[in-house]
């Protein structure tokens, strides 16, 4: 019998259960994959908090300004390597070169530094996959009008072979490089080059430098951090296509986080339903080799993720919750002819009362006792325009683990 | 190992989101393993049409499973490696003599572990003999450096129950009946500590080492005889038991197509001990045990989805902290790291392991490694010099049984 079960394994899954678990309760997290932080860029937005908690049903609505710092704070606690503060935004990089604004960021992805530059040595690792110098170029001449940038290649010898057949070489797989004990003296070695390459010029730019590097995820690693911070000029990390480095980190330090606090994480399989005793969430059944097994909680917290992490399924006819069956708030014209607008789909989920347990269609009845729902899951909110996915996941993620 | 898998379905299933590719221990160290997403459903696609493509590499995938428990779509990637292997075979593409017959003998684990029983000190003191292993690796491409697993006179059992009531039938396979007896004894006294009565019939080899070195209609054959073995016990409702998480995955992957259904009895031990700690019926006047572990997770018992009931348990008896390690596959996959041409790429997959076992022994944060998996004990034990035990070691001396 645990204290608590959580079915669905990512950001709000997983910071419930840490926050849980620290609080010393007994937790076991069911789930089927590793979530959407593996796709995202590993920097987290809570939007425009002050407008969001006065929009109706919005997740910030139901839990109050209190409960979306708390979270906020927690996180940043938990995971140091992870800066900002309420109500500012940092600039960082999108993938192609672009600036873009975040809440939080993680350590090295901070891009504000390029106010102040007069020139950007964009780095080029041979043959790095979905990585476009010449387009990052143009967009940073477009961003940043008063920098020069210079396109820097440079070849790794680890990854001869992969270029000797001619394989392209992701940024996941450079990231795991540079965090490994060769990748650190090799990173060393490059950016030595560069510091002796900017030391003999006699312009004044050298100052005035920042470095741009693809594929590298700085967090969480303590020698990458020690190296960068002591360049002479500042490097910058760029964020990545899915399935991006700083993501996937960010996933393995909430998983170890979670386990070294003594949690169990189930992973690769299911959570198929949820028997029940009246009211209450009893038994979690998942689908093991060969057959099915129960697993016991007093409580249950559902955060599978919406439709992209698999807790909606959408089919031509309907829309359903795939664990419990539970009522889905759809909006009423599913498809909004505005491509890049608002998407009314985006709204569709499960509405709960102000302690995030599910409620009745139409009415705010409580359906399960010991159930709570948190993260993509939840109606009323659209990560795209509203811009704040990582922001509910860690306030609902937080309240969750908080109460149960 | 299903008998007659929906080919196509299972093919369309793919979304090609490459999570398996992304998380494949083998092709993160190999850059010519095209990996599981490649050599699983795209190649499947030609396979159906009669083609075979990348016959070598398809050698490669060391059958830890992990491209499987990760896809989101449940597509049976390995699987479908293992049969496009088996297929290779037939039309002789893929290895050359040398390697068909190493991948042959390691295939029969049981065999293997027979011939050596005829002596075990002699085969021993051979195998670790330089100008013998020189030779293993020449004529038979086994790597000189691998570590061979020492045998040990063989594991044997009660074959026949008594009428007591509380029964159990156990499955020790190889490992334990050829290499590790005392391990297999030790759970059979945790058991019979438990109150229960511990049959052991002459089983054969499970047929994992068989699937690994492609030879799946051979661990069809094997798992038949097994089924045969075990049937009058499944009839009686008796749960049948192993320690080992290949044995363990193998027996409830292996439908036998009759009533009553043996994978629905089949229990990892520490999924069947932990259920009796669920009921209450757990012997659990535990003595204090002052230790501090790292726990390793095997592949094989990921792919059981029953989550990690041995760190639950241990947790148990006071005294006795687990850090599960999480570092992924060991690299050594049943045989495929005794391959000479694969040693590297074994050890390769097992480093990050490896180095998180060294650092948390020199930060004090554990004594020792627990691993269920025979294979993951040699190959840590390798890799990292710090001795590797069954779990069911600290559950003795819990009992105070040693
Ligand atoms: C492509 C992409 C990019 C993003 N970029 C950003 C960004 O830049 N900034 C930002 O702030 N936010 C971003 N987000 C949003 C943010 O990552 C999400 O809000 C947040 O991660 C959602 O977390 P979640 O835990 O609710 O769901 P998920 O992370 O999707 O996790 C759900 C988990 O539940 C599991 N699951 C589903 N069904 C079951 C079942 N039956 N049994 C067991 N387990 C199950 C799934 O396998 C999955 O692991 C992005 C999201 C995506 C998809
Ligand atoms: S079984 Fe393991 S080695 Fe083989 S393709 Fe899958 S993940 Fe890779
Ligand atoms: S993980 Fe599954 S769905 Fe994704 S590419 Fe691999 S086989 Fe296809």
């Amino acid at each position: 019998m645990w204290d608590g079960i959580i079915i669905g394994g990512g950001l709000a899954g997983l910071l419930a259960g840490i926050r849980a678990s620290e609080r010393g309760k007994h937790i076991l997290i069911i789930s089927e994959g590793v979530g959407s932080l593996t796709y995202s860029s590993g920097a987290l937005d809570f939007g425009d908090a002050g407008q969001l908690l006065n929009q109706e049903n919005h997740p910030y609505a139901l839990l109050g300004e209190t409960s979306i710092r708390a979270g906020m704070d927690y996180f940043q606690r938990l995971f140091p390597d992870y800066q900002g503060k309420w109500g500012v935004t940092q600039n960082l990089l999108t993938p192609l070169g672009s600036p873009r604004k975040a809440s939080i960021v993680p350590y090295g992805q901070n891009a504000e530094s390029l106010q102040d530059a007069r020139r950007i040595v964009l780095m080029a690792p041979d043959g790095m996959k979905d990585f476009f110098p010449e387009i990052i170029k143009t967009n940073l001449e477009r961003s940043y009008p008063q920098c020069v940038v210079e396109v820097y290649p440079f070849r790794v010898g680890a990854f001869e072979s992969w270029h000797a057949i001619g394989k392209s070489v992701t940024g996941m797989e450079y990231a795991k490089y540079w965090q490994s004990g060769p990748g650190i003296s090799e990173l060393k070695r490059v950016l030595n080059c560069l510091t002796m390459i900017f030391d003999g010029e006699v312009s004044s730019k050298k100052n005035e430098t920042a470095v741009l590097f693809p594929g590298i995820a700085t967090a969480f690693s303590d020698p990458l951090k020690e190296i960068l911070s002591e360049t002479p000029f500042p490097v910058i990390e760029m964020t990545a296509f899915p399935p991006s480095a700083s993501g996937h980190n960010l996933y393995c330090a909430l998983k170890q986080k979670f386990k070294s606090l003594g949690g169990e994480l189930l992973f690769g399989t299911g959570v198929q339903r949820i028997e029940l005793q009246g009211k209450l969430c009893d038994k979690a059944i998942v689908k093991s080799k060969g057959r099915y097994t129960a697993f016991s909680a007093r409580s249950f917290i559902l955060a599978t993720g919406g439709i992209f992490g698999g807790g909606i399924e959408v089919t031509p006819e309907a829309a359903q919750e795939t664990v419990l069956g539970l009522p889905l708030y759809v909006p009423a014209e599913l498809t909004n002819s505005e491509f890049l607008g608002e998407q009314p789909y985006a709204h569709m989920g499960i509405e709960v009362d102000s302690e995030l347990r599910p409620t009745g269609p139409g009415n705010k009845e409580v359906l399960f006792e010991n159930l709570r729902v948190i993260g993509r899951m939840l109606a009323h909110w659209d990560p795209w325009t509203d811009n704040c996915g990582g922001g509910v996941s860690l306030a609902t993620g937080w309240f969750a683990g908080e109460k149960l | 190992m299903s008998f007659e898998p929906n080919k196509a379905e299972n093919l369309d299933a793919c979304i090609k989101c490459s999570a398996c590719t992304a998380l494949c221990p083998v092709a993160a160290v190999n850059p010519l393993f095209p990996g599981p997403k490649i050599l699983g459903p795209d190649a499947e696609r030609f396979r159906l049409e009669g083609l075979q493509i990348g016959t070598t590499l398809l050698n490669y995938c060391s059958k830890c499973k992990t491209c499987e428990i990760t896809c989101p779509s449940g597509v049976k990637i390995t699987e479908m490696i293992t049969r496009a292997q088996e297929d290779a075979k037939i039309s002789g593409g893929g290895k050359t003599l040398q390697f068909s017959i190493r991948d042959y003998l390691f295939g029969r684990a049981e065999y293997l572990g027979r011939l050596a029983m005829i002596s075990p000190n002699l085969t021993n003191v051979l195998l670790k003999a330089p100008p013998v292993r020189k030779i293993l690796a020449q004529v038979l491409g086994i790597s000189s450096e691998a570590p061979l697993p020492a045998y040990n006179p063989k594991f044997k059992g009660t074959e026949t129950g008594r009428q007591s009531k509380k029964q159990v039938v156990y499955f020790p396979g190889c490992f334990v009946t050829y290499n590790d007896p005392p391990t297999g004894q030790a759970i059979v006294k945790v058991l019979e500590h438990n109150g229960y009565e511990v049959i052991v019939p002459s089983f054969h080899c499970c047929g994992t080492p068989l699937e690994g070195n492609g030879y799946l209609n051979e661990a069809k054959e094997i798992a038949k005889k097994n089924l045969a073995l075990m049937d009058p016990f499944m009839r009686a409702g008796i749960p049948l038991i192993t320690g080992c998480t290949s044995c363990g995955l193998a027996l409830k992957e292996c439908p036998s197509f009759e009533e009553p259904e043996s994978e629905l009895q089949t229990y990892d031990l520490f999924e069947f001990l932990w259920q009796l700690h669920e009921q209450n019926e757990l012997r659990e006047n535990f003595n204090e045990v002052q230790v501090s572990l790292g726990y390793h997770a095997s592949c094989h018992l990921k792919a059981q989805g029953i989550g990690t009931p041995s760190v639950r348990l241990l947790r148990l008896i006071p005294g006795v902290q687990v850090a599960e390690l999480d570092q992924g596959c060991c690299g050594l996959s049943g045989s495929y790291g005794f391959k000479k041409e694969k040693y590297n790429t074994a050890m390769q997959i097992g480093n990050p392991l490896f180095n998180r076992v060294r650092q948390g022994v020199a930060s004090g944060e554990f004594q020792s490694v627990i691993t269920e998996c025979g294979g993951c004990q040699v190959q840590i034990r390798h890799g990292s010099g710090i001795k590797t035990e069954h779990p069911i070691w600290v559950l003795m001396q819990a009992y105070g049984l040693n």
